[in-house]
């Protein structure tokens, strides 16, 4: 299982680098945030598993959302 | 069967499902498509954390699964009003 999930990773972080429209780079992002925290999970690790959900998925996701929107509003006059 | 083998297949009937279900989000036209998508594969994972924890019999492990809850819903707020957003100025 970890085997699967590590070639996941490999493969969603290739889709992400290669993609180029914003909002499909952010979706993805969060789907990979997703995998890792399965990942460190099954790992026995829940602590990290804790942080990465809470970073990853939520925090990040905001984030990234937010910059976006504020850039468009700047680059459109 | 016993009971650990049973929780050890359906997690991995989860998983299988959440992969098989990422072609959703890869390939989606609109991005619409890939945040339901998002929305699926988030639901899978989440019972699959909630299964570990019960097959492991640690109630420490549910609180992964809280605190994912909590915060993927709000990143899926945040990307369904950035994209209900651009969508209304078209």
């Amino acid at each position: 299982m970890t085997t699967l999930l590590l070639a996941l990773h490999v493969l969603l972080a290739v889709i992400i680098l290669v993609s180029r429209n914003m909002l499909t780079a952010v979706i993805l992002l969060a789907v990979l945030s997703l995998f890792s925290s399965l990942l460190f999970f099954i790992l026995h690790a829940p602590d990290v598993a804790l942080t990465e959900a809470a970073v990853g998925a939520g925090v990040s996701t905001f984030l990234y959302i937010w910059i976006i929107r504020k850039t468009e509003m700047e680059i459109k006059p | 069967m016993n009971t650990q083998a049973a929780f050890s297949v359906i997690i991995y009937l989860f998983i299988g499902s959440g992969v098989i279900s990422l072609y959703r989000v890869l390939s989606g036209p609109t991005a619409a498509d890939r945040l339901i998508g998002l929305n699926i594969i988030s639901a899978q994972i989440l019972a699959v954390l909630v299964l570990f924890a019960a097959m492991e019999n640690m109630h420490v492990y549910l609180d992964v699964a809280l605190v994912y809850d909590i915060f993927g819903f709000v990143g899926i707020l945040a990307i369904a009003r950035y994209t209900g957003k651009k969508e209304a100025l078209k």
